[in-house]
């Protein structure tokens, strides 16, 4: 039975709650159950924003710190703030420029938890296609194709298929095999 | 619909969906994090089911609740919904309701928020229902709540009595996927029966009301002693060294902790659903199979405090649970593993990585705190205020201008409607000594809807002075986006009638008032000071300024209409003034190059910057108007 835990980080207007109804109809058409949190309020104004989500055999809809099997993170300062969610040996996705540089002690510190570690400038390849606002999915994309999460192509994509709307569907599938294809490769 | 349709909802979804599958007829509310998102599912649920819900956002949560109970009494069914700050407003009502009782079912629906995450208090919305004697429904899921729902209008009907839902911020903004059944479809034509010994009781029959509740509550009670389906003992019932009493979003937490670790076996949950009137005899035959009994609830001590015999019981008492703060699983995990430890239960492994924490900590990183958007007419407003009267009083209120804190341009914010009464309030301080400070007081549109009046009319009764700037944004922006009176749309969608600000204001007596742009901060500049004379003048008073600019998220259309595009010339110092006065968060300091750059994505070119560098390093490249 699948149990996975999944954090998604970054800052407001960065499609966080969208990404996190991808998950939660991933899960709905998986037949798991399907428990989320998510940040409303005045903590969305510019401030950080943190989805939870839970597919499987759970009862709350938070994850407590150091038990998240995959961490996304669409911001730099924010992945440093979520890392703590994640588990020994679980996996994370972070949305970097490529200019930049990660922290290499904290680098190492994850390698030594056995933490599956990816970077990618999902900013660039969103712009690249000309849908800046898609950063989101070209980054879960990018996960798919890794291989790393417990969930295939088809099953993701016609989750994103269901969610998206009628008008964004075409942008919205496009930035997902972007994403999937730099995964792969 | 089909009969076994699932859909992920939000907690708050889902009150509504068991709202409407309930046949609730009438829903009122006044919006607050974390009830908001409740009336517009409402609207959206009666739109796809084609039904005739009358829904309305009321301008403040008192008047929410008498225009549901008023339904209630014509024998419809109505609901209403407010965070649990509002429940102090409507308090009057819910007192004196609970005496009087209710004909359709009336369910009362306050949302708290431990933490607190978006409140003044993380005051526990429970002690209301036990101060006014009436019962509530705890949920722990969405799916819970939207069946506690359903259950709170039979349990009103049959008891003629208000029903309390208390759904946490984690159920309200948890989401889960949820079972839907198809709506009541309750006929109840209006029918209100004249009872004037009930609706109009004197003191002589509020004492029978009083002694019929209090019969009623004590057959409630012998209901929830039986109840099993809100109040669950997870676990065989036999004897265990530790029982955690439990209930709302800290029952499904500890339920994963104690999966998760594998502890399941040795420890026995009692969750309990409906915390008043506490079903008494059912945790006292818990306790006496336990050695010890930890209580866990929040945001405060219910349940724990009404137990008789605490001689078994840990809890906020005790000390073994933080007295605030929100019950994260980390808190709660913390909690049980001292306890196990204690008790020789087991020893529990960390589930933090301090070494983590300290490679974090040592990066510095900047705290991001929430601000005005980029654009944000208050934001042009404040520094106007800031400018014109640095050393003034500036008592404010509730609202995304909170954050005018941000420009040093908030001193006070209490709650709904205070902005205007401690401005009076601050001035017949003064005024007593014969000391004349500038009082700058801010309120938006909302809350001034909300409870402005009042404040402003006892303000211009007593002849207070101050200057009073409304910002006006067209919108109640915090909570998301909800219509005013002003705009006069009402909640789903339809027309009302718009009540102007303006003439409101005057109506409280007010002869100085003045409407004004704040995009324009030389010309708010001039007024500012031109009320402030009016202020001091002999025959002068208190002066009023709207500060009128639509928000630029609920009206995006509305502020492109004139785009400044701004660039940063070379006289740009890198003096960092626009940075830390005026802190759009589009105006990025460069370090390396100590300058300030326009972050493009961020930028809606308002033009305001302009007006505030200093070295008018600031400038348009460019004016478009849309017709040009
Ligand atoms: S733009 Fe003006 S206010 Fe901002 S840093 Fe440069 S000189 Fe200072
Ligand atoms: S024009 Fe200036 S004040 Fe307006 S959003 Fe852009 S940077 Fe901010």
């Amino acid at each position: 039975m699948i149990k996975t835990q999944i954090i998604l980080a970054g800052i407001g207007g960065q499609g966080i709650l969208f990404a996190s109804r991808i998950f939660s109809e991933l899960g709905l058409k998986l037949g798991l159950n399907v428990l989320g949190s998510e940040t409303h309020g005045m903590s969305q104004r510019g401030g950080s924003v943190l989805s939870h989500l839970k597919l499987g055999n759970f009862h709350s809809p938070l994850i407590h710190t150091g038990a998240a099997d995959i961490l996304y993170s669409f911001a730099e300062e924010e992945t440093y703030r979520s890392l703590k969610f994640l588990r020994n040996g679980g996996v994370c996705f972070v949305n970097l420029e490529n200019s930049k540089r990660f922290d290499p002690a904290i680098l190492s510190h994850l390698k030594g938890k056995k933490v599956g570690f990816r970077t990618f400038d999902a900013n660039e390849a969103a712009a690249q296609i000309g849908f800046a606002r898609s950063t989101n999915i070209v980054l879960i994309g990018y996960s798919v194709g890794t291989g790393l999460i417990p969930f295939v192509y088809d099953d993701i994509k016609s989750a994103l298929e269901s969610v998206s709307r009628k008008k964004e569907l075409e942008v919205n599938l496009k930035a997902f095999e972007i994403g999937f294809l730099k995964g792969k490769s | 619909m089909k009969n076994e349709e699932v859909r992920i909802l939000l907690g708050n979804v889902a009150i509504a969906r068991g709202i409407i599958e309930s046949g609730c007829h009438v829903v009122t509310s006044y919006p607050g994090t974390p009830s908001s998102e409740i009336i517009p599912a409402v609207v959206s649920f009666k739109k796809e089911l084609g039904l005739d819900t009358y829904i309305e956002w009321s301008t403040n949560e008192k008047v929410a609740f008498d225009n549901a109970l008023a339904a209630s009494l014509t024998g419809k069914r109505a609901a209403v919904a407010m965070k649990q700050v509002g429940l102090n407003v409507a308090s009057d009502s819910l007192m004196s309701s609970a005496y009087t009782g209710v004909v359709g079912g009336l369910v009362v629906i306050s949302c708290d928020d431990p933490g607190p995450h978006s409140s003044q208090t993380e005051q526990d919305s429970r002690f209301y229902a036990m101060f006014a004697k009436i019962p509530v429904f705890d949920p722990s899921t969405p799916q819970e709540a939207k069946e506690m729902v359903k259950a709170a209008f039979e349990l009103s009907e049959e008891f003629q009595i208000p029903v309390l839902l208390r759904p946490t911020i984690r159920v309200s903004h948890g989401k889960q996927n949820v079972k839907l059944e198809p709506p009541r479809i309750l006929d109840r034509p209006a029918d209100f029966v004249k009872d004037p010994a009930r609706w109009a009781a004197t003191p002589r029959f509020r004492l029978i009301l009083h002694t019929k509740l209090n019969e009623i509550l004590s057959k409630i009670q012998e209901k929830f002693e039986k109840d099993t389906r809100w109040n669950v003992e997870v676990g065989s019932p036999r004897n265990y060294t530790l029982g955690i009493i439990t209930c709302s979003s800290s029952f499904v937490a500890i339920l994963d902790l104690l999966e998760e670790f594998g502890l399941n076996e040795d420890i026995s949950l009692l969750k309990i659903g409906t915390p008043y009137p506490l079903p008494k005899k059912k945790i006292a035959e818990y306790i006496k199979r336990h050695d010890k009994v930890l209580v866990i609830e929040e945001p405060d001590s219910v349940i724990e405090l009404l137990i008789n015999d605490k001689s078994k019981v840990l809890g906020r008492l005790s000390g073994h649970v933080p007295l605030q703060g929100e019950l994260s699983p980390e808190v709660l995990y913390g909690i049980l593993s001292q306890l196990l430890s204690d008790l020789g239960i087991a020893k529990l492994e960390m589930i933090s990585d301090p070494e983590l924490e300290k490679l974090v900590e040592d990066l510095d990183l900047p705290v991001r705190r929430p601000t005005l958007c980029a654009g944000c007419p208050e934001r042009a407003a404040f520094f106007a205020i800031k400018k014109a009267f640095p050393k003034g009083i500036y008592p404010s209120d509730i609202g995304c201008y909170t954050l005018g804190l941000n420009l040093g341009a908030v001193d006070t914010v209490l709650d709904m409607g205070a902005g205007i009464t401690f401005a009076s309030g601050f001035y017949q301080a003064y005024h007593q000594d014969g000391n004349d400070i500038p009082i700058i007081s801010t309120m938006g549109d909302s809350t001034f809807y909300h409870s402005g009046t009042s404040s402003l009319l006892n303000a211009v009764y007593n002849n207070a002075r101050f200057i009073l700037v409304i910002l006006d944004n067209e919108i109640t922006a915090m909570t998301g986006m909800q219509p005013t009176p002003g705009i006069g749309i009402t909640a789903d969608g339809s027309e009302g009638q718009s009540i102007p600000l303006e003439e409101l204001i005057r109506g409280c007596g007010i002869q100085w008032l003045r409407t004004i742009d704040p995009y324009d901060v030389k010309e708010l500049l001039s007024l500012l000071k031109e009320a402030r004379e009016y202020t001091q003048k002999e025959d002068g008073g208190i002066a009023v300024i709207v500060a009128r600019h639509p928000c630029l998220i609920r009206y995006p259309d509305v502020c492109q209409e004139k785009p400044v595009k701004v660039t940063i010339t070379e006289e740009c110092n890198g003096c960092m003034y626009c940075v830390d006065f005026f802190e759009c968060p589009a105006l990025k300091p460069d370090k390396e190059e100590d300058l300030v750059r326009i972050d493009r994505t961020l930028c809606t070119d308002c033009g305001v910057c302009v007006q505030v560098c200093p070295r008018e390093a600031i400038v348009p490249a460019e004016t478009k108007g849309k017709n040009s």
